[in-house]
């Protein structure tokens, strides 16, 4: 390339070296921290072999944030914090401070800006969630909506410790899952019950017709012809409204506001400890989008959470306790009604049946 | 100022206790008129009860095919503010650290070049810019670059790597998370940048099995901290956690080994049954650390659902010693998946992630394809089905 | 790789997407296959094929689309 302008042009530079913005006391303190303690739900210590000490506040924010917003933070920051701050995978900000006089000054002014301090240990943290109507093309319902919805109704949740162990709840709006729903104590799943609609004019124009029937995990897109012109049929016997034809052809729209909604998960934990990491299952099969504000999904949650913390035993996380209770009494104690779809008749089927005779009665 | 649409349903959601995204938006909205316009079409979604982006067409800054996606409105008569909202990633900082001046001008181009919102951060932990059109993106490209930032990963590509901040704060990290992420994210830009997978391909690295960045359920390669040798125990803490808790009941009860008992007053572990999960240290963090023959498990293979169903992380090597390693500049790792990318190149098919692969061809073929031989630590037990494929050349010994 | 060789090369790999527009959708990768085997009497690396294609979406003589995969295309007229 001979002109000057593209020389200049940065490529591959690659993510900002964090070592730029590590505070001075965790600089010192890498990689020896001592021990860790919870103060409140909304703030810990960390404790340095050095003996130093880091104190932290985590807020909960809603993700999809105005530049004002960001501003906002960054004032706090400098007051409190000479301007470290950092975010977690759940979206939540912490402020990273020094000085433990703050805390309390730093809170009160979280307070006035409409935030929360909380999120920290046997509480619900902030839910991870996807991009919804909001934007993106594929989804079932809106994401931010549902979780503003659920997030107001478990407030209490989120700012006090009151909880047998940590609940984490995820929102996808779509079987792609952006968010890690797969693996949540509650998941909350955008949901298609219809199959793809062709539109044959945009179809040879948009979409490749071999990459678009690979793309169904059920072998339900078959090529056709109409009106001499080739096109693809859709067996709806067999479909199961996952969407992922969509993904890669335009030309099949699957998003129908009368069937689309929501369904709920339980159940799914990612760490270790203890018990081997799992999926998320099923409990309620579908729940018709309701905005502005979906009160029945808040309700479902509600329900699971309520009874979770009446028959947990300190320490057990949602799936924990359920298979210490078995599903059967799960779905006696919350009324959720147990259908056919309950069963798995996809291509795990065979690993989720009961093989044995154990059984409660 | 009047509001260019009214949002009776968007305003529902500005009532309540928790901190609102519609205010947000507004906010936005307050400096940006096409964010205006924003509003607009999500009220209209609300409304109609379905989402109003249209599928297709495309959007990206010249010479890379990561790193921004398109979106187009289907009424760009009605919402011309967003006739283009495109979205850019912006690769994170590892373990999402920032200061209040870097953050001030991250959001100040946010405004300048798109609609003024961002994600902070993305699912797979890029920070995310909404509202760009395509004119703008270049410049805004490189007034992120100008500021030390570069776009994350998109397409069938490697995604943006990401990690928990592990040494960084938390006691129990077994590894580096932050800098072997930043090493690695560096050493593949190209792969970040140009697509050139037959789909996604993901790294995230957690500090021990707590996994806070979720790796387990969705990469492809999965480094989870870890120890060899046994697990230090302070006998004075563990008496002071006596006084506190019911200790058989909640940490050795529930060892999933059941390595833990009492000797008269003093916890003894017997670490070579010990699988590391956590839990003890967990609930006494003042009594119990990991050990010093530190590093990582790699498990292969996690996916959300998309295309065949999802899957969790298998173990393929148990113990990685990252800090070693990392001394090398990685070279064994970079091996190690220099193959699994190649064996990949070469096997896999359009949108098959290698989890999926591993499934089609089976985890044997694709052993012996990335050059791993089969150890128990793989398995959860062996094979109890009869129906062996005996190779001929196979000789008893 | 010599001069002519790399020309010829880029020729190729454009003349191919613009062959199959519209009728087939080629993924980097197998753009890059199909090379190596196109080219295979001039004893071509995957690696020199790569940083060939490297050059031309650098150059932005193709673009990269996105359809649940990522594809090469002709860039659109106007951009
Ligand atoms: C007392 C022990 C623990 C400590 C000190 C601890 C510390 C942390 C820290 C520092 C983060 C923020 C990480 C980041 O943003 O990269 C975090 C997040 C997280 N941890 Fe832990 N963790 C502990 C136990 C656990 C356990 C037992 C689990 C799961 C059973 C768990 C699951 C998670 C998850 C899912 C996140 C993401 C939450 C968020 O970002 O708000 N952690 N933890
Ligand atoms: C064209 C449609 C899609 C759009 C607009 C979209 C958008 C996004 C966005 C914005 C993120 C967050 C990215 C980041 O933080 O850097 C994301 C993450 C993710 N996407 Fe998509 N996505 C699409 C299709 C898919 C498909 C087809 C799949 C799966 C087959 C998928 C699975 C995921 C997963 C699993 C994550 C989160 C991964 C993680 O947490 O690391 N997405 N997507
Ligand atoms: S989960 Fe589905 S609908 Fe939601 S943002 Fe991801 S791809 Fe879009
Ligand atoms: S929605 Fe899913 S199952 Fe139905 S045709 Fe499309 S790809 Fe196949
Ligand atoms: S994964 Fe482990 S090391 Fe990393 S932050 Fe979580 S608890 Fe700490
Ligand atoms: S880490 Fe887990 S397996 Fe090891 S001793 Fe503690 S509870 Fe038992």
């Amino acid at each position: 390339m001979p002109e000057e302008a593209k020389n200049k042009r940065l490529t591959d530079i690659g993510p900002h070296d964090f070592h730029d913005y590590l505070p001075p006391v965790i600089k010192k303190n890498y990689g020896k921290w001592a021990y860790h303690e919870i103060l409140d739900a909304g703030s810990m210590v960390h404790v340095a072999e050095s003996g130093d000490k880091l104190y932290t506040v985590r807020v909960g924010s809603p993700r999809l944030v105005s530049g004002s917003f960001v501003r906002d933070l960054c004032d706090l920051a400098d007051k409190y914090c000479s301007g470290y701050l950092r975010f977690t995978t759940r979206n939540n900000v912490e402020f990273l401070l020094e000085d433990e006089k703050n805390i309390e000054p730093l809170k009160q002014d979280i307070a006035k800006l409409g935030l929360a301090a909380g999120g920290i240990g046997n509480v619900v943290a902030n839910i991870v969630h996807t991009q919804g109507w909001v934007h993106c093309h594929t989804s079932a319902s809106d994401a931010s909506g549902v979780v503003k919805s659920v997030m107001d109704d478990l407030y209490e949740y989120f700012v006090e410790e009151k909880l047998p162990a940590k609940v984490r709840i995820a929102f996808a709006c779509c079987l792609n899952m952006c968010g890690s729903v797969a693996s949540s104590d509650i998941a909350i799943l955008g949901t298609h019950r219809k199959p793809p609609r062709i539109n044959q004019e945009r179809l040879l124009n948009l979409c490749e017709i071999p990459s678009t029937i690979a793309a169904c995990p059920t072998n339900s897109i078959r090529p056709d012809t109409q009106d001499g012109k080739q096109t693809l049929r859709i067996n709806e016997e067999t479909c199961v409204f996952c969407g992922s034809c969509y993904t890669v052809c335009p030309a099949m729209p699957i998003a129908d506001p009368a069937t689309d909604g929501l369904s709920i998960w339980v159940g799914g934990k990612v760490s270790n400890a203890r018990t081997k990491p799992t999926f998320s299952k099923l409990v309620i099969p579908f729940i018709p989008n309701d905005p502005p504000r979906w009160p029945k999904v808040v309700e479902a949650v509600k329900t699971i959470l309520d009874a979770y913390k009446e028959g947990a035993e300190s320490g057990e996380r949602v799936v924990e306790w359920i298979e210490r209770i078995g599903w059967p009494r799960f779905f006696k104690i919350t009324g959720f009604k147990f259908t056919k779809y309950h069963v798995d008749d996809f291509r795990l089927a065979e690993t989720t049946m009961n093989y044995s005779s154990h059984t409660r009665l | 100022m009047g509001k260019k649409h009214e949002t009776p349903l968007l305003d529902e959601l500005k009532k309540g206790k928790w901190v609102s995204f519609v205010r947000e938006i507004e906010r936005a909205a307050e400096k940006s008129e096409r964010t205006e316009d924003l509003l607009g079409q999500v009220e209209q979604s609300y409304r109609d009860k379905v989402t109003h982006w249209k599928h297709g067409g495309m959007a990206g800054v010249k010479g890379y095919g990561a790193g921004m996606v398109g979106r187009f409105t289907e009424f760009p008569d009605k919402y011309p503010g967003v006739k283009e909202c495109h979205s850019m990633r912006i690769n994170q900082v590892s373990g999402f650290f920032y200061n209040s001046d870097v953050l001030r001008k991250i959001a100040g181009i946010a405004e300048k070049h798109g609609g003024g919102l961002l994600n902070l951060h993305g699912s797979t932990g890029d920070i995310q810019i909404l509202g760009l059109r395509q004119d703008e993106a270049e410049e805004a490209f490189q007034a992120y670059a100008e500021l030390g930032f570069d776009l994350g990963g998109g397409g069938s590509d490697l995604r943006t790597p990401s990690c928990c901040l592990g040494q960084a704060r938390c006691e129990f990290a077994n590894y580096d998370t932050l800098k072997i992420c930043y090493d690695l994210t560096q050493a593949y830009q190209d792969e970040m940048h140009r697509p050139l997978f037959n789909y996604k391909f993901k790294f995230k690295f957690s500090g021990c099995a707590n996994d806070c960045v979720a790796s387990a359920s969705r990469s492809d390669m999965a480094f989870i901290g870890t120890w060899k040798d046994s697990i230090k125990i302070n006998q004075d803490e563990v008496k002071n956690y006596v006084k506190k808790l019911n200790v058989q009941k909640y940490v050795i009860d529930k060892c999933p080994t059941k390595c833990m008992w009492f000797e008269e007053d003093n916890l003894v572990i017997d670490d070579p049954n010990c699988v590391k999960c956590m839990h003890c240290i967990n609930e006494m963090p003042k009594a119990l650390r990991p050990g010093d023959e530190k590093g990582a498990s790699i498990l292969l293979g996690a996916k959300a659902p998309l295309v065949t169903g999802p899957r969790m992380g298998m173990m393929f090597i148990p113990f990685y010693d990252v800090l070693e390693d990392s001394k090398n500049n990685y070279e064994w790792l970079k091996q190690l998946i220099s193959n699994i990318w190649d064996f990949w190149d070469e096997y896999g098919v359009t949108r098959e992630r290698i989890g999926e692969l591993m499934q089609r061809v089976g985890v044997v073929t694709f052993l012996e394809g990335i050059g791993l031989e089969p150890i128990p630590e793989m398995v959860d037990h062996p094979r109890s089905n009869p129906f062996i494929k005996f190779e001929d050349e196979e000789e008893n010994d | 790789m010599t001069d002519e060789t790399k020309k010829r090369l880029e020729d190729k790999i454009i003349g191919t997407i613009k062959e199959y527009t519209g009728k087939k959708r080629f993924k980097p990768i197998d753009i890059v296959k199909e090379m190596e085997k196109e080219f295979s009497g001039d004893g071509l690396s995957k690696a020199e094929i790569k940083g060939t294609l490297k050059e031309i979406m650098d150059g932005g003589k193709l673009v990269y689309g996105y359809a649940g995969g990522s594809y090469l295309a002709i860039p659109e007229e106007g951009n």
